[in-house]
């Protein structure tokens, strides 16, 4: 049965346990990079920006008309022989199920897939009350079996390798069977299943869609067991979360563009189905099916008038936000979700199964944007997960100590930097090669060490800029660098390899000294408060109206800027004007290089050497850049040499990397093996965090591949 | 789009999903396909829904003649015993290789549920190109009055449960194939 950790201690037994499961790891990694090349090919053609947008907005009309929707959808089912129940919770959900099953003198229970029987847990209420429920679903079946709870939404039993589902189906059917062909397995729960359909009295399945101007239900399928389910026996009962009711066939179609294509990267499934009412069926007296349908709450009708919150009620159950999540690929379902999996997971889970089993989870978020960039309705996912993790906090009453001394330091910006010099101080012993720390002290547990750290600078930027910083007679742009903690006092190089560059091109540059910690490291701790409480210092440390462009060298602090501000400033407590010409000006390097310096190849040295690139999240997702800093490798002088799966997180997350070491060192792991498949010598990425990260793991690995800042390798050649 | 073209897509888009696309002339032929085919695959039995009486007899004749079981409805008495299921379909969508079939009779679902191999009968003249052309037509089905049951088929039933690796044949049809036939020709 399903096993959530209910404190932090003990999730982080259970990722270790999760992490050394090497089959678990490789099948999951199998499937990430799989579902990405499939998913690609079978968009071609269609506009996927435009489409999710146009779902998320018909999604967002129909939330506050779920009430009226279900009266035109009952009003039309009834008519045509359907009977209708509402639920207004999991337990009254299933002991309504229950009651049709005792009043029409049931005694076995067929079921298809249904992620709202999941969460209301129904197989067990059933079973209890003593009937014999089988599922068919392959995957379903298979975890019946096993009795375990679903592992992804859409394949429940991707945790499995086809030998561990050989050897359950061994004990099941008595005989040998050769497990290395799933074609064999597979026959073996169509040919068990099959009599189990044909004895059933009952089939409960669940359903995609309600729709409200017919009354008919859509499902979405592949295997053929839902058709079976609701065809053989004498009665079905589908059990339906409130969510799912539409308006019209329109709407449905056009979430069917999407649905099998981000689930698993069909243009279609096998199936498409539309029941509505009672149809015919010789096996009930009347010889029409007794046809039930149960509209879930259990929460949703209050989670359709949140602010916040509602917008979770788009999701239409791809599992595509577990698919690319690249934690959920190191430690899969079953650690990542309670009943619903995924980022989606992270925050159904405390409106549908309660604080207790969201409150370690729902830390366990990279903030990588991979699923908010993949969500077919537009749900921005990263943001809700903090949303959400501000209400476990709210609701357990406490604050963590990190929490505690990161809003005092952050929002006192001099006390913050006061910290950060004398950080210097503090760690100079431990550095003893290239100011690189590859030996954390012992009061660090062991397995932060997957990386060196580099040391805090000596002098940082900041306090460099009174004596380097120059005046530019006829700039041709005037700029502001926002330089970002980790540039400011880690790696003030990459700063003045900025300026170096810049200045060949005119462009004066300014440091406005007030400004502080983006915010971002707040907002990822759930502190909204303290995170609107220096972005407000930075928004009047940067006054806009001087700079033409605000450089940032760092894209978490440029993602967080640009996208996140409007959303901490949401409340309309800042005028939208004032922080839009703000959020307008954030700008990468590579685009102010390329786009608007309009860098060319004469401009510099040619190298030829080989660089590999990664593509720091907040920029390409964050940002949307990505083609300015491949080209720009190219201007400068490099050959770029593309690696594997450059797009995806490298593992760093800020304190993600502190708080869950060793999946960060597992992401990591991979990102490296990538980069060191191609025969670059020099790996670049604009972040200075990846950086870090990057920088880290190599020195660890006593490669000789060196990791920079792109900004350094410009200044180089320039 | 020109009906070649969309026959060239169907079939295209059907052989994507590991449908069998055979172009046809006459019921006939699809009589001696169903036929054929079930003796190949070494079954027993056929069933055919949809067609009119006369077809109903030449078929029967031509199972008769190579020694398999015709079976009548109502077919729940033979769930376990369809080898090949014959049907005609309402609609062919080419953009997807999808076939479209009104089976709101129970024996038309048990047929193309329970066998083991669904073979599709698709006049030419009924591929449209894609879903949203036969948006009014599935409306006009869900929204008459009384109950319905409505089907896409795309392709044999498959799953990718266990490792995420394709496996065709699962709880529904094992193989689908398609007759397309182009009428008029006779």
């Amino acid at each position: 049965m399903i096993k959530t950790a209910q404190d932090i201690k003990s999730y982080k037994k259970q990722l270790k346990e999760a992490l050394s499961d090497q089959f678990l790891r490789t099948a999951l990694d199998n499937f990430n990079c799989a579902y990405r090349e499939n998913r690609s090919a079978v968009y071609e053609g269609i506009d996927f920006e435009e489409i999710k947008k146009e779902i998320a907005a018909e999604k967002d009309a129909a939330l506050p008309r779920l009430k009226e929707l279900f009266e035109a959808f009952k009003i039309h089912a009834e008519a045509a022989g359907a009977k209708i129940h509402v639920a207004k919770d999991a337990r009254q959900a299933n002991e309504i199920v229950a009651a049709i099953a005792k009043e029409n003198n049931v005694k076995k229970i067929i079921k298809s897939k249904s992620m709202t029987a999941e969460e209301t847990f129904l197989n067990d209420h059933l079973e209890k009350e003593g009937y014999s429920v089988t599922e068919t679903d392959l995957g379903e079946w298979i975890i019946q079996l096993r009795k375990e709870g679903p592992s992804h939404m859409v394949m429940p039993a991707i945790h499995l390798s086809r030998y561990q589902v050989g050897d359950l189906f061994e004990k099941v059917t008595r005989k040998k069977l050769a497990s290395e062909n799933i074609d064999k397995l597979v026959k073996v729960a169509r040919k068990t299943l099959r009599p189990a359909y044909l004895e059933a009295d009952m089939g409960i399945s669940g359903a995609n869609f309600a729709i409200a101007e017919s009354g008919a239900l859509g499902l979405v399928t592949n295997e053929g067991n839902m058709r079976l389910v609701t065809t053989l026996p004498r009665i079905h009962v589908a059990l339906v979360g409130y969510d799912k009711l539409i308006p019209d066939l329109k709407t449905m179609l056009r979430i069917l563009k999407v649905l099998p294509r981000n689930a698993t990267g069909q243009a279609i499934t096998s199936y498409v189905t539309w029941i509505k009412g009672a149809v015919a069926c010789g096996s009930s007296t009347t010889n029409r099916k007794e046809m039930h349908i149960v509209f879930l709450d259990n929460g949703r009708l209050t989670l359709a008038e949140d602010p916040v919150f509602a917008e979770a009620l788009r999701c239409i159950r791809c599992g595509a936000c577990a698919n690319v999540c690249p934690v959920y690929s190191k430690v899969g379902g079953h650690k990542y979700g309670h009943v619903y999996i995924g980022a989606i997971g992270l925050i159904l889970t405390l409106f549908y199964h309660g604080k207790e089993n969201d409150r370690a989870i729902v830390k366990n978020c990279i903030n990588c944007q991979a699923c908010k960039e993949v969500c077919p309705v537009d749900i921005d996912l990263p943001h809700l997960i903090k949303k959400t993790y501000r209400v476990v906090l709210d609701q357990d009453g406490k604050t963590p100590v990190k929490n505690v001394l990161l809003s005092k330091v952050l929002k006192n910006r001099k006390l913050f930097h006061f910290i950060l010099r004398n950080a210097y101080l503090v760690q100079k012993p431990l550095a003893k090669n290239k100011g690189m720390i590859r030996h954390l002290p012992h009061f660090f547990e062991k397995e932060h060490g997957f990386r060196s750290l580099p040391v805090i600078a000596k002098t940082p930027f900041r306090d460099q800029w009174e004596a380097i910083h120059s005046h530019v007679v006829q700039p041709k742009y005037t700029i502001a660098l926002f330089a970002g903690c980790a540039v400011d006092f880690i790696y003030p190089e990459q700063a003045l390899a900025l300026l170096k560059v810049l200045q060949k091109y005119d462009v004066q540059v300014a440091f406005p000294m007030d400004q502080t910690c983006c915010g971002l490291p707040a907002l990822m701790a759930a502190e909204e408060e303290t995170a609107k409480e220096v972005a407000l210092q930075n928004l009047k440390a940067v006054t806009s109206e001087k700079y033409e462009y605000i450089l940032t060298l760092c894209a978490s602090c440029g993602s967080h800027l640009k996208h996140n501000y409007p959303k901490i400033f949401k409340d309309a407590s800042l005028s939208p004007e004032n922080l839009k010409a703000f959020t307008d000006k954030i700008i990468d390097v590579s685009s102010f290089v390329v786009n608007v310096l309009k860098a060319s190849s004469k401009d510099f040295n040619v190298t030829g050497e080989k660089v590999a690139y990664h593509s720091p999240c907040h920029l390409c997702r964050g940002m949307q850049v990505t083609n300015e800093p491949r080209k720009l490798i190219e201007i400068a002088g490099y050959q770029y040499v593309p690696s594997k799966d450059e797009n995806v997180c490298c593992g760093f997350g800020g304190s993600y990397s502190v708080d869950f070491p060793e999946i960060s060192a597992e992401i990591l792991k991979k990102k490296l093996d990538d980069v060191q498949a191609t025969d670059a010598r020099l790996l670049v990425s604009d972040c200075p965090g990846c950086v870090l990260q990057l920088g880290g793991g190599m020195d660890k690995r006593g490669r000789k591949i060196k990791v920079k800042h792109i900004v350094e390798i410009l200044a180089e050649t320039k | 789009m020109p009906t070649s073209d969309l026959i060239k897509l169907m079939k295209e888009k059907a052989e994507a999903v590991q449908a069998v696309v055979v172009k046809i002339k006459t019921t006939k032929e699809a009589f001696q396909y169903t036929v054929d085919l079930t003796r190949q695959q070494k079954g027993t039995s056929v069933v055919a829904m949809g067609l009119g009486t006369q077809d109903v007899n030449l078929l029967e004749k031509a199972c008769k003649t190579a020694d398999l079981t015709f079976l009548k409805p109502p077919l729940r008495l033979h769930a376990n015993k369809i080898h090949t299921a014959l049907t005609p379909v309402d609609w062919g969508i080419a953009e997807t290789g999808t076939l479209v079939l009104d089976s709101s009779s129970e024996d038309v679902r048990i047929a193309t549920m329970l066998s083991e191999t669904h073979v599709a009968l698709l006049p030419v003249s009924k591929i449209k190109p894609d879903i949203s052309a036969l948006e009014n037509e599935i409306n006009a089905v869900l929204k008459a009055d009384g109950s319905s049951y409505y089907a896409f088929i795309t392709g044999a039933s498959r799953t990718a449960d266990i490792e995420r690796v394709l496996a065709i044949g699962v709880h529904g049809p094992q193989e689908l194939h398609i007759l397309m036939m182009e009428e008029n020709r006779e």
